[in-house]
C-alpha cells in the first residue's frame, strides 16, 4: 500500500517536474520572468485596483471589447479596467509630460496606456516608461516572437511595452458600384482622373492619414532605403519630392477638391457608405466584416491591400513610470495577452483585430483572421517630419 | 438674529463667494502668460523668451485662422442680435409671443454641442435634407459642396446664429420689460409713426446698450468654442482656438510655447472683438445719431420666418437623433432607415447611467453654489440694505470668465493644479463649473433684480423687519420664479461644459458632453446620436422642473398685460398688506 501510494508521489512529481522543464523550454526568457511568488504578490496587490487605461475612443466595438475586459477582469482578479477615451494619445502624453514636471512621480494619474509608434518614441525620450516588463509577464509565452514585437516602427521597444494587436494598412472599396479599385498609387491617380472626386483620405495628422502618405512615399520614392533612418540624417526634401508632386496632381480631384479631408478613417466608411467616395481605409484588417455586422458598411464591401503590400505594425500597451494602480496595470496587460481575451478581441463580430500569440492558443473566429504582405513601417522621425511638410504645403 | 451675527455672516459669506467665483483667474492668467514667455518647467525649459511667439507667427495659416475665427465670431453676433431684434420687433405684441415664451426654454436647453450634431445631419450633403431632396428629384446626388466643415465657416457661423438668437431673446425678454413698450408704442404711434418706425427708431438704440453684455458673451463664445468647431467647423486650417487645442495635446511637446502663446493671442483677439463691439455700438447709437431723429423710414423687416426656421430646426434635431439611434442601416438615399435595431441603446445602458449620473451630480452641485453666490454678490451690488464692504464688484470682473477664452484661462488652472500634486479632480472640475456657470446666473438675475422696486424693502425695513427677514420674506417670493429659470440655465450651462470636465477631470471624469464629443470624432452616428440625445434631454428636464416651480411660485409673470399684478403699485398694497399682518404677528 505505501509502495504504491510512494509510486504515485514520484511519478506525480515526476511530471511536474517535467511540465516544470517544458515550460521553461518554451520561454526564452525564463530567468527574467516573475516567478511564481512574484506574481501571486502582484496579483494579490492588484486585487481592488483601478487601472485607468488611455486609449483611443472612437471605435464603440473597441470600447464594448474594453467594457467586457472590465468586467472579466474583475471577476477574476478583482480589477477595474476604466477606459479613458481620449482622440489622440498625445493628450495623455502632455499629461505625463506635464506630471514629470512637477515631480510627480507617484499617484499618477495615468495608469495604461495604448501608444506606438511615434508616440512611444516621445514616451521613451522623456522618460515617461521605465519598466521593462513585457516579456517577465506569465502571458509572454503565448506570444508569437515571429511577428515584429520587439520593434516599435524600427524603434526597439526594450520590453517597455507589450504587444496587443497587429495593424494593416487596407482599403476597402464596394463591389456595388462596378468599378475596379485601384492596386497602387499610381493607379489610385489614374483612378481619380477617370472618376473624380471620389477618392480621399484622412487629414494629417490624424494617424490613418499619416499612414496614407507614408505607404505613398514607401511606394514613390526613389531611395527607399533613406526611410529606414532618422529623418534628420537624410535629404528629406529630395526622398520625398516624388510624393509632393503625386499629392499636387492627385488633390484637384479629390473629394472637395484637396479643400477638406475627412476627419477620421471611420468617417471614410461612412463616406463609401453613402456613395460619397469609392474607397475607404482602416488599420484594421477584419474592419469590413465588423462594419458590416453593426450596419456601417453593405454586405457587398471588401478590403484589400495594394500589391506592394500593406503598411503593417504593431500596437502596444505601456505602463508610466508613475501609474498609481501599477499592478493593476500588470495584471490588466496580462489578461489582455492571454488567449481568452486574444480570441475574444479577434472575433471578427465584434472587434476582428489580429491577434499577437501564436496560432495554437487562438479559439473562434479570430482563427480566420488572414493578414495580408506587410511592408514594414518607416522610421518613427518620419512621421512629424511627413506631417509637418504636409501642413506647410496643404494645411490651409 | 443679532444685526452683528448678521453682519458678520454677510461678510463671510460675500468673502467666500468672492474667492470662489474670481479666485481660480489668478492661477489662470499668471500660468498663461508665464507659459507663453517661455517658462515652461514640462519640458525644461527655464527661460524667459519669446520662441512660443516667434513659432506662432511662422505657422502657415494663421492669418486665415484669425480671419476665419474673427469673420465667425463678428458674423454670427450682429446677424445674431439683428435677427433677435428682428423677431422683437414682430412678435412682441403678437399673440405668437405667449406660445414663444413656452417654446423658448426647451430651445434654450439644447446644448451647443447637440445642437451641432443635429445640425450636421441635417445639412450634410447625405444629410436628412438632402435625401429628402432625393426622393423628390431624381438622379440627386450628394454634392460636392458641403455647410459642413466647409473652407470658409459659413456653417459653423450659421449654427452659431441660430443657436445664439433664442439666448439673446431670453435675455431681452427681462430687458424689455424695463423699458415700458407700451407707453412708448402709444406715444409714437399717437405722433404717426408705424410701429415698426418706432421699434427702430427708439426702442433699438434703448435696447442695443442694455443688451450689450450679452453680446458680449456671445461674440467670445463664438470666437473661443472649441467643442462646436470640431464638429462643424473648417479643418484646413482650423479656428483659432481649434488650433490652440490641437498644439496643447501634440504629442511633439515642443508645441507647447506655441500652444500658451496661441492661447494669449485668443485672448488678445477677444478684447479686439469686444471693442470693436463697442465701437460699433457707440457709432451707431451715440455718434452716427441722426438716423435716429431724421425721417419716417424703417426697414421692412419680418422676424416671423427667422422665428419659424429656428424653431423648426430646434424641434427637428431631437426626432432626428432618436432615428439615427435605432438605425441599424440607413444609407443615402434612403430618408428612413432601412432597418432597425434596440442593439445600440442595450450595449450603451449600462454605461450610460454612470455617465448621467456624473453628469448631473456636478451640474446639480455647481448650479446650485454658482446661484448661491450669485444672489450674494447682487445683493450686495444692488441690495437695499448697507453692503459690507463699501466696494461696488465691477460688472465686467463679473463676467470675465463668460468673456474670456476659456481655454486661456483653463491653460493656467491647469499647470496651477499639477503644482499642487493632489488628485481631487472632482473638486478641481466643480470648482471650475462654478467658475464658469457663475457669470450666465448673474446675468440671468440681473433684469430681475434691477426691476424689483426697492421701495417694497424699505418698507419692510422701515416697519421693523430685520434685513435678512425682509429678503426672505419679502424679496425671495417675488423672484423667485427668476430664481428658478436661472438655476435651471446654471445646470445647463454646467452640462454642456467640454474643456473643464476634460482638462481638469485628467479624462477621468466623464460627463455626456466629453462623450458626445468624443463619440462625434469617431463617426458612428447612431451611438453619437445617443449621447447627443441624452446631452439634451438632461437640460430640457431641468427647465420643465423650473418651469413648473416657477409657474407655482410668486406672481405670474406675464408679459403683455399692462394692467397685471406685477404693476409696482398692486405689489406695493399686495406686500405692504403682508408686511403688515408679518410685523402683526411677530408683535405678538
Amino acid at each position: 500500500m505505501l509502495k504504491h501510494i510512494g509510486f504515485l508521489v514520484l511519478l506525480l512529481v515526476s511530471t511536474l517536474a517535467q511540465a516544470a522543464s517544458n515550460d521553461s523550454d518554451k520561454q526564452s526568457n525564463s530567468p527574467l520572468q516573475y516567478s511564481e511568488k512574484q506574481w501571486q504578490k502582484i496579483t494579490n496587490k492588484a486585487k481592488g485596483q483601478t487601472v485607468y487605461f488611455y486609449a483611443w475612443g472612437g471605435s464603440q466595438q473597441i470600447n464594448n471589447y474594453l467594457r467586457w475586459a472590465d468586467k472579466r477582469l474583475n471577476e477574476a482578479y478583482g480589477v477595474r479596467l476604466k477606459h479613458v477615451k481620449v482622440t489622440d494619445i498625445s493628450e495623455a502624453i502632455s499629461r505625463l509630460v506635464a506630471e514629470k514636471t512637477a515631480k510627480k512621480d507617484n499617484n499618477g494619474s495615468v495608469d495604461m496606456v495604448w501608444v506606438n509608434g511615434e508616440n512611444f518614441k516621445s514616451m521613451k525620450k522623456y522618460d515617461l516608461i521605465t519598466d521593462s516588463f513585457a516579456k517577465k509577464l506569465p502571458s509572454w509565452r503565448y506570444v508569437d516572437t515571429s511577428l515584429p514585437v520587439e520593434n516599435d516602427f524600427s524603434e526597439p521597444t526594450l520590453g517597455l511595452e507589450a504587444p496587443w494587436g497587429v495593424g494593416q494598412l487596407i482599403f476597402i472599396y464596394d463591389k456595388a458600384n462596378g468599378r475596379t479599385p485601384p492596386r497602387s498609387f499610381t493607379e489610385m491617380l489614374s483612378y481619380a482622373q477617370a472618376n473624380p472626386y471620389k477618392i480621399t483620405y484622412p487629414q494629417p495628422p490624424a494617424f490613418h492619414g499619416t499612414s496614407f502618405l507614408k505607404s505613398a512615399l514607401l511606394e514613390l520614392t526613389t531611395d527607399k532605403n533613406a526611410l529606414y533612418q532618422a529623418v534628420d540624417k537624410t535629404d528629406f526634401q529630395a526622398v520625398t519630392a516624388p510624393l509632393w508632386q503625386y499629392l499636387d496632381q492627385l488633390h484637384p480631384l479629390t473629394w472637395r477638391q484637396g479643400k477638406q479631408f475627412p476627419k477620421s478613417s471611420a468617417e471614410t466608411n461612412q463616406l463609401l457608405d453613402d456613395g460619397e467616395i469609392d474607397l475607404a481605409i482602416s488599420f484594421n484588417p477584419n474592419e469590413v466584416i465588423r462594419a458590416q455586422n453593426s450596419g456601417e458598411l453593405a454586405a457587398t464591401t471588401e478590403a484589400y491591400a495594394l500589391d506592394a503590400g500593406a503598411l503593417s505594425n504593431i500596437h502596444f500597451l505601456s505602463i508610466p513610470w508613475n501609474a498609481s494602480a501599477k499592478e493593476g496595470a500588470l495584471v490588466a496587460i496580462d489578461f489582455l495577452l492571454s488567449p481568452e481575451a486574444q480570441s475574444r478581441k479577434g472575433d471578427l463580430k465584434t472587434w476582428g483585430d489580429p491577434t499577437v500569440l501564436q496560432s495554437e492558443f487562438i479559439s473562434g473566429s479570430a482563427k480566420q483572421t488572414k493578414l495580408f504582405k506587410s511592408v514594414s513601417e518607416p522610421h518613427p522621425s518620419w512621421q512629424s517630419a511627413l506631417e509637418a511638410e504636409w501642413q506647410k504645403r496643404y494645411g490651409h | 438674529m443679532s444685526t452683528i451675527a448678521q453682519r458678520i455672516g454677510k461678510i463671510t459669506l460675500l468673502i467666500i463667494s468672492l474667492c470662489i467665483c474670481f479666485l481660480p483667474l489668478l492661477p489662470g492668467l499668471i500660468g498663461l502668460f508665464v507659459s507663453a514667455l517661455g517658462y515652461i518647467p514640462a519640458i525644461n525649459q527655464y527661460q524667459f523668451s519669446l520662441t512660443g511667439f516667434n513659432q506662432l507667427f511662422d505657422w502657415p495659416g494663421l492669418s486665415q485662422s484669425i480671419t476665419l475665427s474673427l469673420f465667425v465670431s463678428i458674423g454670427s453676433t450682429l446677424m445674431a442680435a439683428l435677427g433677435c431684434f428682428v423677431i422683437l420687433q414682430s412678435c412682441w405684441q403678437h399673440p405668437i409671443w405667449r406660445k414663444l415664451e413656452l417654446f423658448l426654454s426647451p430651445i434654450l436647453a439644447l446644448p451647443h454641442v447637440a445642437f451641432a450634431i443635429g445640425f450636421a445631419f441635417l445639412f450634410s450633403p447625405s444629410g436628412f435634407i438632402s435625401r429628402l431632396c432625393a426622393q423628390f428629384i431624381d438622379g440627386f446626388t450628394a454634392s460636392n459642396w458641403s455647410l459642413i466643415n466647409d473652407p470658409y465657416a459659413l456653417g459653423l457661423l450659421l449654427a452659431l446664429m441660430l443657436k445664439e438668437i433664442p439666448f439673446l431673446l431670453f435675455m431681452s425678454i427681462a430687458l424689455l420689460k424695463q423699458l415700458n413698450i407700451e407707453q412708448t408704442m402709444i406715444t409714437g404711434r399717437s405722433l404717426g409713426y408705424s410701429s415698426a418706425q418706432v421699434w427702430q427708431k427708439i426702442i433699438f438704440p434703448q435696447w442695443l446698450p442694455k443688451i450689450r453684455f450679452s453680446l458680449f458673451a456671445v461674440a467670445a463664445y463664438s470666437l473661443s468654442v472649441v467643442d462646436v468647431a470640431l464638429v462643424l467647423g473648417p479643418t484646413q486650417p482650423p479656428t483659432v482656438p481649434v488650433l490652440v487645442w490641437q498644439w496643447l495635446n501634440d504629442a511633439d511637446l515642443a508645441t507647447l510655447p506655441k500652444a500658451s502663446a496661441g492661447a494669449v493671442l485668443l485672448l488678445v483677439l477677444c478684447v479686439f472683438l469686444l471693442a470693436l463691439l463697442r465701437a460699433i455700438e457707440w457709432l451707431f447709437i451715440s455718434y452716427h445719431r441722426h438716423w435716429q431723429t431724421r425721417g419716417r423710414f424703417a426697414l421692412p423687416v419680418t422676424g416671423k420666418p427667422l422665428l419659424g426656421l429656428i424653431c423648426s430646426i430646434s424641434f427637428v434635431v431631437i426626432p432626428l437623433l432618436l432615428l439615427w439611434s435605432f438605425a441599424q442601416r440607413w444609407r443615402f438615399p434612403d430618408w428612413l432607415p432601412s432597418r432597425f435595431s434596440l442593439r445600440f441603446w442595450q450595449q450603451e445602458w449600462d454605461y450610460l447611467y454612470d455617465v448621467i449620473c456624473s453628469s448631473t451630480v456636478i451640474a446639480l452641485i455647481s448650479a446650485s453654489l454658482a446661484l448661491l453666490f450669485a444672489i450674494v454678490i447682487h445683493e450686495h451690488n444692488n441690495g437695499s440694505s448697507k453692503p459690507a464692504i463699501p466696494l461696488k464688484i465691477p460688472k465686467l470682473l463679473i463676467l470675465i470668465p463668460m468673456l474670456a477664452p476659456q481655454l486661456s484661462i483653463l491653460f493656467g488652472i491647469q499647470v496651477a493644479t499639477l503644482l499642487t500634486n493632489s488628485s481631487a479632480h472632482m473638486l478641481w472640475v466643480m470648482w471650475a463649473h462654478v467658475f464658469f456657470v457663475f457669470p450666465y446666473i448673474y446675468l440671468a438675475l440681473d433684469g430681475p433684480w434691477r426691476s424689483y422696486d426697492k421701495r417694497l424693502d424699505k418698507v419692510a425695513l422701515s416697519l421693523g423687519m430685520s434685513p435678512l427677514r425682509a429678503w426672505w420674506r419679502i424679496k425671495r417670493p417675488i423672484l423667485l420664479p427668476a430664481i428658478w429659470i436661472a438655476w435651471a440655465l446654471g445646470i445647463s450651462v454646467s452640462l454642456t461644459q467640454y474643456l473643464p470636465t476634460l482638462m481638469l477631470g485628467a479624462g477621468r471624469i466623464a460627463t455626456l458632453t466629453t462623450e458626445a464629443v468624443a463619440l462625434a470624432s469617431g463617426q458612428d452616428r447612431r451611438i453619437g446620436a445617443i449621447y447627443a440625445l441624452l446631452q439634451s434631454l438632461l437640460p430640457v428636464f431641468f427647465y420643465l422642473i423650473a418651469i413648473i416651480a416657477s409657474r407655482k411660485s410668486g406672481h405670474k409673470l406675464s408679459l403683455n398685460r399692462t394692467n397685471s399684478i406685477l404693476s409696482p403699485r398692486a405689489i406695493m398694497k399686495k406686500t405692504s398688506l403682508r408686511i403688515k399682518k408679518l410685523s402683526i404677528n411677530d408683535n405678538e
